[in-house]
């Protein structure tokens, strides 16, 4: 009944038809009745552990996959050979291209575990965290501003990008990456990463001008709940915020109940991360500068103090009375709406700093401010570095405001109560939390992350897998890796989906296990050749008669691109970095702040700033994914705006002459070896003859075109090397040469 | 199968069901799937055919950003000179507004001098001289709504039918409709005067579209677009020899990889990419218009070269088969001294819109171009700081001239002070519904299967409004 009504069902026209057939009996008390399609959904059910199918195959993945492939007709393909192997493996776990001797040390291994060996070095380096941060940062849509108008920069957003490099480099266990993330602060209040993991729900888009603030954080809630439920669950929990669930058995009242999970919820952008020793040291040395700063900075205070006071009283009393009762009440006895009152009116009224206030004053006393302002600069010596802090949320105390199911998700027009709950399908009841020990917070957040990670929850780990799956072979076991729903896709291998499931909690949710497992099989190495055969019978290769080929990630062509140049600066973490926009690029609202140094700009890509508003333009224009909802699966296009910026951008013509540097660094005036050491380290292999005879050809009308310009005075790009005695015009050929090889399909195309 | 059946609307109805099934499935289907994915297929603008015969080809929308006043422009209000210095009635209750409180200010007429036009004899103020004279074109709609309070929502809300950002704009749901009517030149564009544009690329981006759909803001100076120029330190035909240079690279890998379209898709690209090149220049190039026609559109006075010159370029581009123009215009935001600000404004983009009509119909494009005239929302009865106006999304006009519309006419009506819409009121989403149908598209067909919803430009409403058509 499902497989033929529900796919119809998602043309609008029959959407009426729908809310009287397929749902469940309305949001109301009591049990509700899910019909049986829903009921017997295959995400919904236990994860079960499969019957292995009978096959001579060591590996169980390969026996899943050829079961199905078998029962097709179709043969799996050859093993792919070792170079597009290693190439593979590197873009996949690194994002980046083998060098030259990673590529001949693994060709030259004759050991039967060669393969195993390579994942795990990739497995082991750091890289590999910088590239699979990369896909969760799509998932918890990561931007380092507010978005809307003004698109603030949020500073220590970046800290929970490292928080999430580092936890997938250190194997952090996924059900306590999920905990961390969902109440790290309720339930690990003095691990400051556990605190940043909570930055995860703190990657909302946010209106710091909002007229009505109630909106503003009903908004909130809702991108939160989305998300959450989109996220961990792979359900799409966001279309029943105005009502049940047109096809899934999510009742709306289901979704305020996940968002009662968080209604208590607060930013907390000053998270503490010294160690207890750290926070001493600190400060004892505050201490140490506040001592011989006293009697400087209460002459500055003197001055300054009525100005502060009334500037103080002058922007409070112009706001309403209501926000005027919020400013006056101390932090604790702020009602909810008193406190998104304050911290709204607060924000904008931090401006008022005390260095243009000074401005303000009489003149013999703003020269007297400014003597003060100079000595206390000589005491900058003793002045600690300013607090590291991150940001992520909390809550303000144990007792949360009432949830209300809402009328078409309006935030003023509420409908009946709810307490915190799951999926009532799978658990009907209200969740059972309790206050953290510490009084600060309600506990509900406890409870859900315990939920998710529960061994009863048929989604997370199926979900997770899927996931992985779907990152390792651009396809997913579900290739709709967010919605596991009944109009997203059936598992084309749901035994395999299963059983990788439960190895993943077997494992002890070791993610990069599942890679082990993954890219050891036959199935992840096999070619990925072309068979118009198996194409007849499975053109969509659904089946995995092959390794489906597929264009770079923006992240990863302009990575290697840096890398194969020589140019690409590894340095780790730390705040995020602003390159160079492209010539006649609008500046963003809210700046963008290009450092001076080259090397500084070439760092990753997952280290370049998130600006919601304005993504960097090379990778927005290779389809990274726009920030304002969690994306678990990347278009791929290509366009012309593509090929424009790769041809003719500043940034790829530099490095393209990293790349000829090299070549000719390597290889010298010898042309025949510059054309095998640019295929090398563009392609980690030979060129054949018709390859090196084109080049060759290449170089000779293109010197002759570059002379006549170099005649002419006009300028030339030249390598970043130059070998002495060679001719301006030959080394210029060779910087096209590298620029075309970074431009080349093979170059960008992984396989 | 070809590309351009892979998309097609049928094709792209019937997706959903498609894409479920797991096995022995069409060609259609496949291709279908493939394009939805966005991992085989790939043209992804190849043009495509519209629902319906369409009526008009491209869309021209001069956005008039921050909020005209509607009660000092084009919906005369005679009342409030009767309650001149009064607060509102009881009755109108206190809206919450952007700035709190104003709602509780008195009444403030508007000074505009007010005068009908044309034989349709549409009231017009004094404000806008030029376009008045086209008002027999133009179908005045005076009940529009929106729900955003704020500029950034309102304005996003106006492109992308939401007022939070991430929705794809009216501009990229036309692109995703109906391809590219000219693979040379982008199919979006967005033309910007000196003022920043509120949310700035938000407004026109894909959203979840894939980006291919997004619109591209022309620069001001020398090239257009990003990246178009070849670099001086390359030159055009050490340039030809670099690219040929590839293609021939690009073969040579192709023919190991036979079956991979997506290979040739990225060879065709750069094709693309050098033919841009020449033509985008091309497109911009005012040197090509007369003396009189740039007079036309005000290029030779100082307040109105900029959006004159605009205007014009959004001509040409249109012409060239650019689908879907926006002209941003202003600075509206008259919170205060509307006087000065309006004055300003309606300056600025009077004689370039006028010129713009008469251009267009002088050459017979007005009746295939959908010309509109807004902002995001328009202004308050009750005055701002004595000599200003507040947002008002409850109740403003927009109007709309051109392809399938019927001119001579006012739509709809808002209360006796201008605060709210009062008769046939019409949404953001309905102004989006009609927009597509006149390029021949039905928006609750116009679908694109995100998250598992068929989402569509107009969320969860949009009806037309039929007395616009012509």
């Amino acid at each position: 009944m499902s497989r033929k009504i529900g796919p119809i069902l998602c043309c609008v026209a029959a959407l009426a038809f729908v809310a009287t057939v397929s749902g469940a009996t309305a949001s109301i008390a009591g049990e509700p009745d899910f019909p049986e399609h829903q009921r017997s959904h295959w995400a919904f059910q236990p994860v079960a552990e499969p019957d292995m199918p009978a096959s001579s195959t060591a590996h169980p993945i390969d026996a899943f996959v050829l079961a199905r492939l078998r029962g097709e007709g179709i043969r799996p393909a050859a093993r792919a050979d070792r170079t597009t192997l290693i190439r593979r493996a590197t873009f996949d776990l690194h994002g980046l291209p083998p060098t030259p001797a990673e590529v001949q040390a693994f060709v030259e291994d004759a050991s039967p575990d060669a393969f195993a060996k390579v994942v795990d070095r990739l497995l082991a380096s750091p890289r590999y965290g910088e590239r699979w941060a990369r896909h969760w940062l799509d998932l918890a849509r990561y931007a380092e501003s507010e978005g809307f108008k003004s698109d603030e920069t949020r500073p220590n957003a970046w800290r929970y990008r490292d928080y999430v490099i580092e936890s997938l480099n250190s194997d952090k266990p996924y059900d306590r990456f999920v905990q961390e993330q969902i109440a790290g602060d309720e339930l690990w209040p003095n691990d400051p990463q556990a605190r940043i993991a909570t930055g995860f729900n703190r990657h909302y888009a946010d209106e710091s001008n909002a007229a009505i603030l109630m909106q503003r954080r009903q908004e909130v809630l809702l991108d939160i709940t989305d998300t959450v439920g989109s996220v961990f669950l792979g359900l799409t929990y966001s279309c029943a915020k105005c009502h049940d669930h047109k096809f899934d058995p999510i009742l709306q009242s289901d979704y305020y109940r996940l968002q009662a999970f968080f209604t208590n919820v607060a930013t907390d952008d000053e998270i503490h991360l010294l160690t207890e020793r750290q926070r001493a040291e600190r400060e004892l040395q505050q201490s140490k500068w506040e001592e011989a700063t006293a009697e400087i900075r209460s002459q500055m205070d003197a001055l300054l103090e009525a100005k502060r006071a009334d500037a103080f009283e002058t922007q409070v009393n112009r706001r309403s009375p209501e926000t005027r009762d919020a400013f006056r009440k101390n932090a604790g006895n702020r009602s909810m709406y008193e406190r998104l009152l304050f911290q709204q009116h607060m924000w904008q009224m931090r401006y008022h700093n005390d260095a243009k206030l000074a401005n303000s004053l009489p003149d013999a006393d703003k020269q007297r401010y400014r003597e003060l302002e100079a000595e206390l600069a000589e005491f900058d010596h003793l002045k600690p570095a300013p607090l590291p802090v991150g940001m992520g949320i909390r809550e303000l105390g144990p007792e949360a405001p009432a949830t209300h199911v809402l009328s078409f998700a309006n935030y003023a027009a509420p409908l009946e109560e709810v307490e915190p709950g799951y999926l009532t399908l799978l658990d009907p009841g209200p969740a059972a939390y309790a206050p953290a020990l510490d009084g600060r917070s309600s506990g509900r957040r406890t409870a859900l992350a315990g939920w998710l990670t529960g061994a009863d929850n048929p989604l997370t780990a199926r979900v997770m897998a899927n996931r992985l799956w779907h990152y390792h072979f651009g396809q997913g076991i579900v290739r709709t890796p967010s919605d596991f729903g009944l109009m997203g896709e059936r598992p084309t291998h749901p035994e395999l989906l299963d059983w990788l499931a439960l190895e993943f909690r077997r494992s002890g949710w070791s993610i990069k296990q599942m890679h082990r497992l993954i890219m050891n099989s036959q199935t992840y190495q096999q070619s990925s050749e072309f068979r118009q055969a198996a194409s007849d019978e499975d053109p969509l290769n659904r089946l995995l008669w092959r390794f489906p080929p597929q264009r770079l990630e923006g992240e990863v062509i302009r990575d290697s691109m840096l890398a194969v140049a020589g140019r690409l600066n590894h340095r780790v973490g730390g705040p995020s970095v602003f390159p160079e926009l492209p010539m006649g690029a609008s500046q963003p609202r809210g700046g963008w702040d290009v450092p001076e140094s080259q090397h500084a700009q070439d760092r990753r890509s997952v280290y370049v700033f998130v600006r919601r508003n304005s993504r960097y333009p090379m990778l927005e224009s290779f389809d990274m994914p726009d920030t304002h909802e969690s994306c678990a699966r990347r278009s791929l296009t290509t366009t012309a705006p593509q090929a424009l910026a790769l041809l003719n951008s500043e940034h790829t013509l530099g490095w393209a002459q990293g790349l000829a540097g090299r070549i000719l660094d390597a290889a010298g005036a010898d042309r025949d070896r510059q054309i095998r050491e640019g295929f090398r380290l563009a392609y980690s292999r030979q060129p054949d003859g018709w390859e090196k005879d084109t080049v060759l050809t290449f170089f000779e009308t293109q010197r002759g075109i570059i002379a006549e310009r170099a005649a002419a005075g006009e300028p030339l790009l030249l390598p970043d090397v130059l070998p002495a005695g060679m001719s301006q015009q030959e080394a210029a050929a060779v910087v096209d040469f590298a620029h075309m090889l970074l431009n080349s399909n093979e170059f960008v195309f992984g396989n | 199968m070809s590309q351009r059946a892979s998309v097609s609307m049928a094709a792209r109805s019937r997706r959903a069901f498609l894409s479920q099934a797991s096995g022995g499935l069409g060609a259609l289907a496949l291709a279908a799937v493939q394009a939805q994915h966005g991992h085989a297929a790939r043209d992804p603008l190849a043009p495509r055919d519209p629902h319906h015969a369409p009526r008009a080809k491209s869309v021209i929308w001069c956005f008039m950003e921050g909020g005209p006043s509607h009660m000092d422009t084009f919906d005369p209000k005679p009342a409030l000179e009767k309650y001149a210095g009064q607060p509102m009635p009881e009755s109108y209750g206190r809206p919450l507004t952007a700035m709190p409180g104003t709602a509780h200010n008195t009444l403030m007429p508007s000074q505009r001098k007010w005068a009908q036009h044309g034989e349709s004899g549409l009231w017009v103020s004094d404000w806008y001289p030029h376009v008045a004279e086209h008002v027999d074109d133009l179908a005045v709609i005076r009940s529009c709504t929106a729900d955003g309070l704020n500029h950034v929502g309102s304005v996003c809300q106006m492109n992308t039918g939401s007022i939070l950002a991430g929705r794809p704009s009216m501009g990229a749901w036309v692109t995703y409709g109906l391809g590219s009517a000219n693979r040379n030149l982008p199919t979006y564009v967005i033309l910007n005067d000196e003022v920043r544009i509120n949310g700035a690329s938000k407004n026109w981006s894909a959203g979840f579209l894939p980006a291919a759909y997004q619109g591209t803001l022309f620069k001001q100076e020398g090239a257009p677009i990003l990246n178009l120029e070849t670099p001086d330190a390359i030159g055009g035909r050490q340039q030809r020899g670099k690219l040929d240079l590839l293609a021939a690279l690009n073969r040579h890998h192709k023919q190991k990889h036979p079956h991979e379209s997506e290979l040739d898709a990225r060879l065709q690209s750069y094709e693309l990419a050098f033919r841009m090149q020449a033509h985008a220049p091309e497109a911009v190039d005012l040197a090509q218009e007369s003396e009189a026609t740039k007079e036309l559109y005000g290029m030779g006075e100082e307040h109105t070269a900029m959006y004159g010159r605009n205007l014009l370029l959004a001509r040409r581009l249109v012409e060239r088969g650019v689908r879907f123009v926006q002209a941003y215009c202003g600075g509206w935001d008259a919170h205060r001294k509307i006087e000065e600000n309006h004055t300003k404004w309606c300056g600025v983009s009077d004689k370039p819109i006028a010129g713009l009509l008469a251009d267009l119909k002088s050459r017979g494009m007005l009746d295939e171009t959908l010309v509109i005239w807004g902002g995001e929302f328009g202004r308050t009865p009750f005055n701002e700081e004595g000599d200003g106006r507040d947002h008002n999304p409850w109740g403003f006009t927009i109007w709309m001239a051109g392809g399938g519309v019927k001119g001579g006419q006012a739509i709809g009506t808002t209360d006796e002070l201008g605060l709210r819409a009062e008769e046939s009121p019409y949404h953001v989403h309905d102004i989006h519904a009609t927009i597509l149908h006149l390029l021949g598209l039905d928006h609750l067909s116009l679908t694109y299967l995100h998250n598992g919803r068929s989402e569509r430009a107009t969320v969860n409403g949009g009806k037309l409004i039929e007395q616009a058509l012509a």
